[in-house]
């Protein structure tokens, strides 16, 4: 097998991979700004260097050619390399600054010249906290600047599109962007302008950056000078919390980061996963933070006279929910699923309510015909389709659906804005009482009878399958009234909570939702009906359908953990697909 | 040296009227070594090794081979293989060029002609600077009448070898003279030099084998077939033979584009050639070939002569023999100001090292220029220039250090 030798430690490898990457993969560090390993190498920051040569072969026999020593001859490259434009071939033999004074010191002149025009104001840029320039300057950069001279001067706060600002002062030009919107999305949207010193990014005369993955250029500025819009100013990144979930407005499953502070989501950012959206995620993903704060449903809520709701004990809403149950025969109750809640809700509404007698289950699948493209947005508008199905919910048609709530004496709806989305009309829930569990005030909501407020998924663990088969899942993020960070052991610490003092953590307890898990609430109402179904942690729940639903065979969360997601068996994109 | 310049009947640009008409310059002899070349005693291989043979050195500044360049093609494939002409010419003092677009555009279109068919190339790209908007109309003029006379097109004088012929006018950008980014440019992008390897023989235009040869080289290219290898290789200095034009500018009594051999003493060339200093000055410094070669002092020019290891041993390079002559008047400050200043207002901006390092450069100039300067100022050039040497895609930045 080839070999190389990098900083005098001797690795294998195969194919022809790029020495950056390859060093990276191995765990070791060169510093970087314009490469990224989902697009094409320009070599324009000249940030990665490192000193290469190619051990000297004999021409005739192949042989390596020794020295007195034994040692091989090496032909040193007589120019610095970048690593990430380099084809690793047998035998090379790389310096990197690990080890080499001449790299070390090349680096930091090539840092010294990317400062030189950057405004360092670090203290006012959204960047500082997550920032490779930033962070690659503490490690590798000169200390203080020899430039003495005036800065270069260049467009500030530009709106880009309805959703990019550009400061082209902190651009260090490493052409991310552009070659995001070249070889990603395929958009051509921005290019470089100008040219020298005083070259930026943009976009065509009178033409907007609407890109729909447009904030993905956010996420991959090495610096501040692409900022999201919305998210600017909001928040300094060490205050925030990074937990990891799924984006849950779209089939795709899309793996996000939910970052949180004082209880509130504030953006959401992809996580990398190879198997699904690899770096990336749409932009329309990344508004959904929005659900998780406002117009949630904070304790229940009970239509008292007319249609005004008026909000309600804990011990009344499961007092009605069981007594409008009682009052009728399984057959008189229409339970709906949702594909907008996960497996293990469903699992839980399902399983009480069977238990209680009902055998038909039903959901509305949420599909937007043509919005899809071939990238990561989906027709499938909800996040759990397949996982719905798997379980054994029936899809079930808008007339299909009308007629049975028409015959239904009580709905149970599970979180699922079918008036907001279009597939009810609010007269159509007048007839029944329909109990409503659901996170957010809507339309919907209003219409019911009973809402009982659950938590979202920034607020639980909980598996959601995607439109491929896989099935992945969030941790809870936010907390509710009745959960603690300290206490469950599966939320995130923040460097705040680690190292914080209880001043710098204020937590207005505002933010906090009166809210449960739909298995909690479900335990209650079980109890309540004296029905033997007793549900433990989602985590125990997930087990549970694991060990019954052979769709599920050999899920757990330690697994799903482990490899970032399950590929369902039996499931593949054309039998899932809605 | 003893060689009678003034003996010396220029070839590239002959003196006779009106020779950028098709029917003049086919009266005198001229696109016959197209028809030779085209004729069964030539096959591709043999103008290669004819030409390789008369070490024409390219003439746009690197000073290669043009022959073993053509070499480096590889075998073809059936896809299409490009001849891309650089006629950008936009370092400052070259204006040789313009010279043969405006007197002798034939002799470059027949020469260009003949390497397509000694590389198999489908297409041929030439690429004017943008300024030159005159001489891109001249050439389109040419081409026409070329083409109408069947010189180019389908079937070329019954051969059977095809080859189309193409005009792009630049816009503007020195960075466009680099080859790479001239292929990006022909591409229809921004002017970024491309990262090396794959080199254009490779991958050039559009990914296909390229090879970019310069308007000068490929206008020697006729003669050598027409008088053979050795004819070539005998004119001026042995190791980078043949005619040269000499772009003498600054300040001289009669600066021009002088058609002469290479390997003439430099001394001559400004004393007697260009009509000697101006006002009879003494001559301060000379940049031997277009601003990107390193500048020799006026009192060390004593048996330098233009040729590459002539100008070598003297410390600079041969580029484009755009000589700039500056008297003992010049503020070198303020001349090494304004290059800089060049340099900085031409860097493409794709890379670190040049893109910041030629503004830094040009504004420690600036202030030294203002008298502003300090001992540390000169330090810190001397490093910066050593921070952007040979740590960009491109020569640009060497070319900005050498200062």
């Amino acid at each position: 097998m080839p070999e190389i030798f990098i900083d005098g430690k001797r690795y294998e490898f195969e194919g022809k991979p790029k020495l950056l990457q390859f060093i990276l993969d191995n765990g070791k560090e060169v510093p970087f700004f314009c490469y990224h390993p989902e697009m094409s190498a320009p070599a324009n920051c000249r940030q990665c260097y490192v000193k290469v040569g190619t051990p000297v072969q004999n021409r005739e026999t192949g042989e390596y050619e020794l020295d007195e020593n034994g040692e091989r001859v090496i032909r040193w490259f007589p120019k610095m390399q970048t690593s990430c434009s380099m084809e690793m071939t047998d035998g090379m033999v790389v310096h990197t600054q690990e080890s080499s004074e001449e790299v070390a010191r090349a680096q930091k002149d090539t840092m010294e010249l990317i400062l030189i025009n950057h405004p360092l104001d670090c203290p006012i840029c959204d960047q500082a906290g997550e920032c490779p320039l930033q962070i690659q300057t503490y490690k590798y950069g000169p200390e203080g600047s020899r430039f003495e001279v005036k800065k270069v001067h260049k467009p500030k706060r530009v709106e880009l599109g309805p959703r990019v600002t550009l400061d082209a002062e902190r651009c260090i030009n490493c052409t991310r962007c552009v070659r995001f919107t070249e070889e990603i999305s395929g958009t051509h949207q921005l290019t470089i302008a100008s040219r020298g010193d005083k070259n930026y990014p943009i976009t065509a005369p009178g033409m907007e950056f609407d890109d729909p993955y447009s904030l993905n250029t956010v996420d991959i500025c090495p610096v501040g000078a692409l900022t999201s819009t919305d998210f600017r100013f909001k928040a300094r990144v060490w205050e925030m919390n990074q937990t990891p979930s799924i984006d849950i407005t779209g089939g795709k499953g899309t793996n996000v980061d939910l970052w949180t502070r004082d209880n509130l989501v504030l953006r959401l950012t992809p996580r990398y996963n190879e198997n699904v959206n690899t770096h990336w995620m749409p932009d329309e993903a990344r508004m959904a933070y929005t659900k998780f704060n406002e117009n949630r449903i904070s304790r229940p809520s009970i239509k008292a006279d007319g249609d005004n709701q008026i909000k309600t004990s804990w011990n009344n809403a499961i007092e009605t929910f069981a007594e409008k149950l009682e009052a009728v025969k399984p057959t008189d109750v229409l339970v709906l699923g949702s594909a907008h809640a996960s497996v293990e809700e469903n699992y839980a509404l399902m399983k009480t309510f069977s238990t209680w007698g009902v055998n038909v289950f039903h959901f509305s699948p949420d599909v937007k015909k043509g919005f899809g493209d071939d990238f990561l947005l989906t027709d499938d508008q909800a996040p759990n389709t397949a996982g719905v199905k798997a379980l054994g919910f029936t899809e079930t048609s808008t007339e299909d659906l009308k007629a049975a709530i028409k015959s239904a004496k009580v709905v149970v709806l599970l979180n699922d804005e079918l008036v907001d989305r279009g597939v009810l009309d609010s007269e159509d829930l007048k007839k029944p009482y329909v109990i409503s569990l659901a996170t957010n005030e809507t339309e919907t909501s209003k219409s019911t009878d009973l809402v009982i407020p659950i938590t979202c998924i920034a607020e639980h663990a909980a598996s959601y399958v995607n439109v491929e088969g896989r099935i992945q899942r969030s941790l809870p993020a936010k907390e509710t009234k009745y959960t603690h960070r300290k206490l469950d052991l599966e939320m995130s610490e923040g460097r705040l909570d680690r190292y914080g003092t209880n001043f710098d953590n204020w937590v207005n307890e505002d933010n906090k939702v009166d809210c449960t898990p739909t298995w909690e609430l479900m335990n209650n109402l079980g109890k309540r009906l004296g029905l033997s179904v007793q549900f433990g942690t989602s985590r125990e729940i997930m087990d549970e359908i694991a060990s019954s639903n052979s769709s599920f065979e050999g899920v757990s969360y330690e697994k799903m953990d482990d490899e970032n997601g399950i590929q369902l068996t039996g499931m593949n994109k054309e039998e899932v697909s809605v | 040296m003893s060689f009678d310049w003034k003996s010396y009947t220029p070839v590239i640009i002959p003196d006779i009227p009106n020779l950028h008409e098709i029917d003049v310059y086919t009266k005198n002899g001229g696109y016959d070594s197209l028809k030779e070349v085209l004729s069964d005693d030539w096959d591709p291989t043999k103008v290669v090794n004819e030409v390789k043979a008369a070490n024409i050195r390219g003439r746009g500044g690197a000073g290669f081979n043009a022959g073993l360049k053509w070499s480096f093609m590889p075998k073809p494939d059936g896809g299409p293989r490009y001849l891309a002409c650089n006629g950008d010419e936009s370092e400052p003092g070259t204006f040789k060029d313009r010279k043969i677009f405006e007197y002798n555009p034939h002799l470059f279109i027949e020469g260009a002609l003949i390497a397509a068919y000694a590389m198999q190339c489908s297409a041929i790209y030439v690429y004017i600077r943008g300024e030159y908007y005159s001489w891109i109309k001249m050439m389109e003029k040419a081409l026409k009448d070329a083409y109408d006379k069947g010189f180019i097109g389908k079937n070329i004088l019954g051969s059977g070898f095809d080859v189309e012929f193409h005009v792009t006018g630049g816009a503007g950008a020195y960075i466009c003279g680099e080859e790479t980014s001239m292929l990006e440019s022909l591409e229809g992008k921004r002017g970024y030099p491309r990262v090396k390897p794959p080199f254009p023989a490779q991958k050039g235009l559009w990914g296909r084998p390229t090879t970019i040869n310069n308007i000068e080289t490929l206008s020697c290219v006729p003669l050598v077939i027409k008088n053979g290898a050795d004819w070539f290789s005998g004119i001026g200095a042995e190791t980078h033979p043949g005619p040269v034009l000499y772009g003498i500018s600054g300040h001289v009594n009669r600066p021009g584009v002088y058609e002469l051999p290479t390997g003439m003493p430099v001394l001559t060339l400004i004393e007697e050639v260009a009509g000697g200093m101006r006002n009879g000055k003494k001559l301060k410094g000379l940049i031997p070939g277009g601003s990107s070669t390193p500048i020799l002092r006026g009192d060390a020019l004593e048996g330098v002569n233009m040729d590459a290891d002539s100008l070598r041993e003297a410390g600079s390079m041969m580029g484009t023999a755009g000589m700039i002559v500056m008297d003992e008047d010049t503020d070198m400050v303020e001349m090494l100001w304004r290059i800089s200043h060049f340099y900085h207002h031409e860097s493409c901006g794709q890379c670190t090292p040049c893109r910041e390092g030629t503004g830094w450069l040009e504004k420690i100039l600036l202030k030294i220029r203002n008298g502003d300067g300090e001992i540390r100022d000169l330090e810190l050039l001397i490093d910066l220039c050593s921070q952007m040497e040979g740590r960009t895609i491109c020569a640009l930045a060497d070319a900005a250090a050498y200062y």
